[in-house]
Formats: structure tokens, sequence, C-alpha cells
């Protein structure tokens, strides 16, 4: 076959992480959602970045939309585990300016998404 | 009742040694030493920890979904763009050892490799060139993929070794063409 | 009055009558196993293992999983059981026995690790070794070597050799047998491997030893070349470093290549390799194991033309400038110059013509964009009769070889027309050796004299013997009639011939009439000689290239079309040629546009082999300088032009390739061919008159080596045909 065949659905019994089911974890995600969202004053007052707190919250709100998808409660609790992991990090001043700017990605080179840049710029 | 649960450590003893030596192993002994006392921490947890431990103890029921590709670090680019292929390494041609022939093994597509201008290696702009993990059986390598979210195809089959028939007297046959007509 | 074999006459004769073990005379010199079907029971190691008679001690311990070391037993060649290293212990018995060669019997216990065991293995090795030079440093097989493996594993820690100080080594002289095997004849260990091969696959009966004991040596006797296009696959059973790859030499270590799996593209059949890179370039072709296709075996072509795949490459897009002479241009232009012909030329006048070396991929890209500009216009090199009175190309089972090339060796009367396929798949014409010599197969042949490795009926190359057999007429018609399993194999060049017509409708419907014994043994085969022509002609190609250039095209596009079907007699004065392909070869000279692809090693593409079975090549080193993969090429001009192909990555080609042809994408899968029946019917019995004789393409070695591009472009693929001229004219 040249592509995977289709995933098929089956049930698994597993050990859960924090949650048990998805409700619960939902109330993770926005609990982490609100303390992320207060902190951003503090974010932009003690690590002095040329952003502003609407904008600090913009960014929050996309990193969060990016991983709507996932279902998989264990993964969300895992995501939600490193979620807060970042913000200790952010809360207890271990990160530095260079770190916070890392999440707008202001100086990465974004490579060609569409076929014909991709076809001139490269082999792949 | 926590005094009981703490273990009791022996006393210093009193014919302690003082040994001059340099090396790495001392001849004392280790349980002499001070040490913190030991707390079972099942027993200092309050009930609402309790309550959770025993809730998590629980198995619970999900649907299978290759969902760990957000939390695998691996960047998304290489999780889209890339192609898993599992196989059965081949035997090498040149020996006839069947040693690395017995498992599975998943590799990635080939990216650019170029020699390296210093000393002439072979350098790679690619992470997963030399991510090569074994298996012991197809299901399990594709179950990997799954889980990771890597596409895969599986490139060589499970076909069990054809039997031969080795006879010497065939060697020496009169009017059949096996007789052997060289040394 | 069969003799009864030796070995019988010698254990007879030295084991005590006490020892139990009684050996019967009907199994010792029966050449098959017992018919009873029932196991018998051995125990190797403890462990009890059932096994059909007439199996031997090597091959019940690689059922439990215990390998016992060897160095001349192989699997496909003839038992020899002159290296004793496969020596193991068996209970109540005073000598170990040659586990290659001794068939087991019920009860045997069998140690393979005890004392005994050990210590003849220890002894074998030390006399291997004892004369064996101290190459390890120097020589090419070290780290793949299978003497090292085995002294490491079951030799002994230290040596005994105090000799080097008095009578020393033995040293014999290196013999020349041609420029891709170099030998080093120290380092034999007399394993009697390549003589095996070289007189029973290959069928040259040069290899030989002379002398005996310490003056042994394997050569020729006399300085010959080792004239067969299978004279590589020596190199791979050599066990020590004695046969050697000689354009590879001192070039690598095993530990420093990387391996990829692929299929080879210079014959039709599709062979299974191992390509070896090192940063990013090729360094040699080893075969891979595949029981359906190549055994184990590869021709030369496959295994040395790999160095042709860095000379005269494209690396750069071209473009022709007013004054005849090409210029190196960047993407963008020589794309732009492209699309802007092909939206000027009227809507039926673009076309396509295939070549040989052409992946799937992108035949399907290339239709898909002809066919949304509004052409139909597509064929490929090789022409194959579609006149009426045929089928043409709409059934499958008009043009593939149907009785799939493990088959081959199955049949008891095989009739090959107009096709020598010693050169054109040599690893087809192995199977039918196989079959030759073990399983009493009858060959005939009806075309030019030429040497096939084995003794066949020549039946002429008239072709008014064809129109014999065909009307039943002929005496050999009749054997056809009576075999259980007869073929009939056309090559696709007779084919190709303006009297093409006339082979199927003379042998298509003879082989109708053949009844043989299985109902699903198919007779009619036609043996492909290019890689690309079979999925070309399944995704719906028009074979030949008259209609195309009857259209006068104001576009044509050649997708590595270098075989001379289109030259600058044909192509219409104003017509814009744009090649595409790897190699700066013919079609590069005619073209207006020069787009570089990448060669079989550099992409990953299916090719279809001759019978129908669909592979996929791999990407072993990324294509050189500015090249692209081929169907990214014609992906990125439709976007240029204006009419987007729908797919951007591979796997939506190949979903698209599975809308058109399911079979393109079934990788390994050999699907079955029908409609014999019909296509029998469709034939109609008109005048179809033969031209001339039966002729085939390459009747001798020097023919073999240079057959498209990438050959061509090899130093490797010259010298040989230098050598073989040389050869041949000095006698």
């Amino acid at each position: 076959m040249a592509a995977r065949e289709p995933a098929k659905r089956i049930i698994q019994q597993v050990r859960p992480i924090l949650s048990v089911d998805r409700e619960e974890a939902r109330q993770r995600v926005i609990n982490l959602y609100k303390a992320w969202h207060r902190t951003a004053p503090f974010i932009v007052e003690k690590f002095d970045i040329p952003k502003s707190v609407p904008q600090v919250r913009q960014k929050l709100k996309e990193e969060f939309i990016k991983n709507k998808d996932v279902s998989d409660v264990r993964v969300i609790d895992m995501l939600v585990i490193k979620g807060q992991m970042e913000l200790k990090e952010i809360t207890k001043i271990w990160k530095q300016k260079g770190h916070i700017m890392r999440y707008w990605q202001e100086s990465i080179e974004y490579k060609p998404n569409d076929f014909l840049s991709k076809f001139m710029s490269g082999h792949n | 009742m926590m005094a009981s649960l703490i273990r009791r450590l022996p006393k210093a003893s009193t014919s302690f040694k003082w040994i001059h030596s340099t090396s790495a192993v001392y001849a004392d002994d280790p349980l002499k030493h001070k040490e913190a006392p030991i707390v079972e921490n099942d027993v200092i947890l309050s009930d609402q920890e309790v309550k959770e431990r025993e809730k998590l103890s629980h198995l619970i029921s999900l649907p299978k979904e290759k969902t760990l590709a957000p939390i695998s670090g691996v960047p998304e680019e290489h999780v889209k763009t890339r192609r898993v292929r599992i196989y059965v390494p081949p035997k090498n041609a040149m020996q006839s050892g069947t040693h690395n022939i017995q498992r599975w093994r998943m590799e990635f597509d080939n990216r650019e490799r170029w020699e390296n201008p210093l000393m002439g290696w072979a350098s790679s702009g690619d992470p997963l060139s030399n991510m090569n993990v074994d298996f012991n059986s197809k299901d399990e390598a594709i179950e990997h993929c799954e889980k990771n979210g890597w596409k895969w195809f599986i490139a060589s089959e499970d076909k069990p070794k054809k039997e031969r028939v080795k006879n010497y007297g065939v060697n020496f046959s009169w009017d059949k063409r096996t007789r052997v007509s060289t040394k | 009055m069969l003799r009864a074999p030796m070995f019988r006459a010698l254990v007879l004769a030295q084991l005590p009558s006490r020892a139990g073990i009684l050996f019967t005379t009907s199994r010792m010199q029966s050449n098959a196993p017992a018919k009873a079907p029932e196991k018998i029971e051995v125990f190797i190691d403890d462990q009890p293992v059932m096994v059909a008679p007439g199996t031997t001690v090597l091959q019940a311990a690689a059922q439990v999983g215990v390998e016992i070391p060897r160095f001349c037993y192989h699997e496909r060649l003839a038992v020899a059981g002159n290296c004793r290293m496969c020596l193991v212990e068996v209970e109540k018995s005073p000598k170990p026995v040659a586990a290659c060669a001794m068939p087991v019997m019920k009860g045997w216990r069998i140690k393979t690790n005890s004392d005994m065991t050990r210590k003849a293995r220890e002894g074998v090795m030390e006399f291997l070794l004892s004369n064996h030079p101290l190459d390890c440093p120097i020589c090419d097989q070290g780290g793949e070597c299978d003497l090292q493996d085995q002294a490491m594993a079951f030799g002994s820690d230290r040596s005994r050799f105090t000799d080097i100080n008095h009578a020393g080594k033995r040293a014999v002289e290196d013999k020349d047998i041609g420029p891709l095997v170099k030998t080093i004849m120290t380092r034999c260990i007399h394993c009697t491997r390549c003589i095996r091969f070289a007189s029973e696959v290959a069928g040259v009966d040069d290899l030989g030893t002379t002398g005996r004991g310490n003056e042994m040596q394997v050569g020729m006797y006399v300085e010959k070349l080792f004239l067969t296009e299978l004279s590589g696959n020596v190199i791979d059973l050599c066990p020590v470093g004695a046969l050697t790859n000689k354009p590879y030499s001192f070039v690598a270590r095993p530990w420093e290549i990387r391996k990829v799996d692929s299929i080879d593209v210079l014959d039709a059949l599709g062979s299974n390799i191992v390509v070896s890179t090192r940063t990013g370039e090729v360094l040699r072709i080893l075969p891979r194991e595949n029981e359906d296709i190549n055994e184990e075996w590869l021709s030369d072509k496959s295994r040395f033309a790999c160095d042709g795949l860095k000379r005269q490459r494209l690396i750069t897009p071209m473009l022709r400038k007013p004054d005849g002479e090409f210029e190196a241009v960047e993407w963008e232009s020589a794309l732009i110059t492209a699309a802007q012909a092909i939206r000027n030329a009227p809507k039926d006048k673009i076309a396509a013509v295939a070549g040989s070396l052409v992946d799937a991929e992108q035949l399907v890209a290339v239709k898909d964009l002809l066919n949304r500009l509004g052409s139909e216009l597509l064929c490929t090199e090789q022409k194959f009769p579609t006149a009426d009175g045929t089928s043409g190309t709409d059934l499958r089972s008009n043009y593939l070889l149907n009785s799939s090339i493990a088959s081959c060796e199955d049949a008891d009367l095989v009739l090959l027309v107009g096709t020598n396929p010693r050169y054109e798949a040599p690893l087809l014409n192995t199977r039918l050796r196989k079959g030759y010599v073990h399983k009493e197969q009858d060959i005939a042949y009806i075309g030019p004299e030429v040497d096939l490795s084995y003794r066949y009926e020549y039946l002429g190359n008239r072709s008014l013997t064809i129109e014999d057999i065909a009307k039943g007429k002929h005496p050999f018609a009749q054997r056809l009639k009576q075999a259980k399993r007869p073929l009939i194999i056309v090559g696709a060049n007779a084919l190709a011939r303006n009297d093409g017509k006339a082979y199927i409708a003379a042998l298509q419907s003879f082989a109708r009439q053949l009844k043989p014994e299985d109902k699903n043994w198919k007779v009619w085969n036609v043996l492909q000689t290019n890689a690309s022509q079979v999925a070309a002609l399944d995704v719906g190609y028009k074979p030949g290239v008259e209609e195309v250039l009857a259209a006068q095209p104001k576009v044509l596009f050649l997708l590595g079309a270098d075989g001379n079907a289109v030259n600058k007699e044909n192509i219409p004065k104003d017509c814009f040629v744009i090649y595409q392909g790897h190699h700066g070869d013919q079609g590069a000279q005619l073209a207006h546009a020069i787009l570089p692809g990448a060669a079989y090693t550099e992409k990953q593409g299916t090719y279809v082999n001759t019978e129908g079975r669909a592979q996929q090549t791999l990407v072993a080193v990324s294509p050189p300088g500015m090249a692209r993969e081929d169907w990214k090429i014609i992906r990125a001009l439709s976007e240029v032009v204006g009419t987007v192909l729908p797919y951007d990555t591979l796997d939506e080609l190949r979903n698209r390739m599975e809308d058109i042809a399911p079979h393109l994408v079934r990788y390994g899968h050999l699907e079955e061919n029908n409609f014999y029946a019909q296509a029998e019917q469709l034939i109609k019995t008109q005048a179809s008159s033969f031209q001339g004789d039966v002729d085939v393409n390459q009747k001798s070695l020097e023919d073999f080596f240079m057959t498209d591009s990438i050959t061509r472009a090899s130093p490797t693929m010259a010298k040989c045909v230098a050598a073989v001229k040389k050869a041949q004219a000095t006698g």
C-alpha cells in the first residue's frame, strides 16, 4: 500500500495521568488559561518585553488554539502539565527576556509552504 | 504510631575508626552513617490526596487515536512531511550470517547529505537521519508510528523462508543435468 | 545403473557396526525427499524438531534457529562439503559430520556446541588461517568478511603458527579475469563457491581448480576473461577477499556505508538492489534477496553501472540560445520559457515521448498535464503492435510476462522467439537455466544463433518456422502440444518491428490452443526490455512514436527518450523540444529546453517490471546540482502554464495513480492477468506477413553493456566492452 491503512476505532483501557474524563481535562485547561491570562501584565512589566499586554494575551490564545484538536485525555493532561511548568518558570523569573520573545519567533525564517517556492528553493 | 513507622537507625557505633585512605572504597559500614529519617509517604497523605489517588488508580476507556504528536517533541514539519518505512533489513549479500535479519526496523526517508568541507564526513540537515528503531514484529512498529503520528508503509513481506532440497548425491547423477561438471 | 554416492562407501567402511546408525540405500540415492510427507524427529541441542526426510543437518538446525558456520555451503549452489567448517557432533558417532551434506536420520541427537564441535571448528579455522595472508587492513572484504566473523566467533583465541619464520605461508599469483572482478588469489580458501556458481548458475565452465593440497589454485588455468554477464555475483559469493569488486576497490569500508533498498531499472526485471552510499554519492550496488525475481543474483550492468550516475549529468536547467548553444539558466526562466511555448501551441500539437527509465509518477503527471491541455499524443519509444487486427495494449496479458519469472523454472518446454534472454534479462536466463539443470526443462530458440548459457534446440532464424509452428506443421508444434507446462516467450524488440503483428497473430493464437496441465498456467509471454514500458502501457501511453510524429507537434516532451526513435530528421523544424532527463545523451542534444531530472537512485518512483509487478525505488542520494524529482518538475510547470495539477505531495500523486491503475501502488504484489480468450478472438488473421528473419538486438556480450543513458556514461561499462572485444579478437 502506498499510504497506511485507515486507523481503526479501538477502545483501549489506559491509566489516567491527572484527569479521568474530558470534563475534568477541560476544567484543567481553562484553569491554566486563566492563570496565564492573569500573568500577562506581570510578564510585560518584569521582563521588559517590547510587547503590550493585549499582544501577550493574543499570543497566549494562539498557543492554546494550536492544540484545540487534541482529544486524548492523557495528552491534554501532559500539555497542561507542560503549560504549568512554563508558567512556573515565568512567575519565578527563571526564564529571561529572550525565552519569552521566543514565543513570537520573530527571527525565524519561515520555509516556503507552497509548492512552487519549495520547488525553486530546494529538494524538499 | 508515627514514630513506629519511622525506621529506627542503629546508633553510631563507638568503634568507628578513622581510616587514612585515598581510595574511594572505605572499609566502613554505610548503615552507621547518620541519615535523615525515612518517612513513608502513604501515612502523611491528606484525605483529599487519598481520594485523588483512589480516582486515578482505575483504568479509563479511551478511543485509540494517534495523538502523541503534540507532546512527543518532534517538530511539526518532521511529523507531517516525513514518511516511515517499516521493513526487515535485507541480508548482507557479501556474508552468510543472518543475525541482522531477525527483526523489523523503521527508517525515515532519506534527505540530502553532502560532504563536509572540514573533514570530508557526511553532513546532513535532517535530524531524523539516524533514527532507526528496531521492533520484534511488524505490528509493534506500526503501532509506534501511529502513536507518533508518522505516515508509514510496509516494505517487506512476512514470507517464511523457502524450503530447499539439498542432496549431495545429485552431484553424481548418471543421466541428469545436475551432474557436476567442474570441481 | 546409478553410481552409489561416494560418502556412503567411505562412511560404511569406517563406522563400527555397533554405531547403530543404519544407512538405507533408497534415501541416499534419491534425488528428492521421500514421497512420504511424514516428518522425522531430530534433536538439535536437545531441542526436538520435525523435519522432512532428506533435510540436511544444517537446514534442520536453521529451522530451530541455530546457525552452523560454513564457508562452502550456499543455499542456491550444489553441496560441496569441502570447507569442513560445518562439522557438528552427532551422538554416538566417533567423527563429526559435515552438517551441510549429511541428511538427518530419525532420532539423531545433534550437538552444535559441544566440545568436539568446538574443537573441530577451531581446528578448521586454524588450518584456514595458517595459509591466509595478513591482509585485513588492505582487504576490501574487511568488515563484511565471513572469515573474520567466524574466526572471532568460532576460532581459537591464540595462534600456534610459528612457521612464518621457516616455510612461511603459501602465496599464489593473481589471475586477471576481467575489468570487473579483482582477484587476489592468495586469500582464497578454496571453498569452490565461485566454481560452482560459474558452472551451475552462469553456465560458463571456466573456473576450476588446478593442483592439489597446498598447491591448489582456483582459476581458469589459462589467462582468460570471465566472460559472463553475471560475473559480479562471484564477488558476493566469495567469503573472503579473494574476489572483490574492482571499480569499488579501496573506496569504502562497510561500516561507513549507508544502505538503501531500491530497485534496478537498467533492465525490465526490476531486480531488488541495495544502494550503498556515503556522503551523498552512490558507491556500489549489491543485490537484495527476492525469491520471485532475482533470487540473490544481479547482472553486471546493474551492479557496475553506478559510476555512470556521476558523469554526463544534467545539473542545471538549460535553454538553447539563438546561436544553437546551450545556456544554463535558473528554474524560473526555464519553466517560463517552456510554459510560453506550451501556451502558444495549438491544443492538439503538444506531445510526449517516454523513454526507458521513466517512473510511473512522471508518466502519470505528464499524461495528466497533457490531457488537461487537450492533447492525447503520448507515446513510448518502443513500439508494440497495435494495428487493427490485435487488441494491442488494451489487454495487459498481451504485453506482459504472464507466467511470472519464478514460474519460468517450472516449465518443461520453453520456446524463445526473437529474444536473447541472456543479455536482455540475465536473471530470467538464470531461471531458465535453473529449470534446465534441476527440472529437466527443454528450451528451443528461434533467432540468430547465440550462445545461451544452456544447450537449446536451435530451430533456425527463418520466420517461416514461426508460421509452421503456428499452423502445426512443424514437428516442434507437436512437442509443444504434448508438453505439460509449455512457455512461449517473445522478445519486445521482435514485436517492435514493423512485422510485430505477425508474431502476435501467429503465436498468441497458437498459445491458446496449447492445453497445459494446469489451467492457470500461462503460455504466452512477452519479455520487455525497458523498465518503464509496462508502466507506460498500463497508464495509457501508446506504443511507438509514429502517431506523434505524424501529428507534427509544436511542443514535444522527451522524457528521458535517448533511444533514437525521435531524432533530428523526424521532428518538424519549428517544434519546441523539452527534454527532461538526467543524462546529457542523444535526447538532450535535440532539445530547446532542458529540465534536469533525477536518476533512479535519487527519486522515490514506481517501476512495473515485465511480469506486471510494481516496485518502488527509494531515495538514496539527492539529485545533483539543481536537478529535481521528475514529477515535481511537471507539477511546477503545470502551475506556471496555468493548469495546476491537483497534487502537491507524493502521497496525493500516488492516490491519483491508484485511481488510474490500482496495481501501480500495490508494491511487490503480482496481479493475475486474464482475458486471454478475448485477446485471441480480437486477433484477426489478416494478411500478416513476416518481413525478414527473426533477429535480436544483443547477440554477444559486448552488446550487453551499453544500452541506455546511464550505462553509456559509465567508464566501467566502457572498459568491459573494450575488454570483451579484445578477448574475442584474440580468440
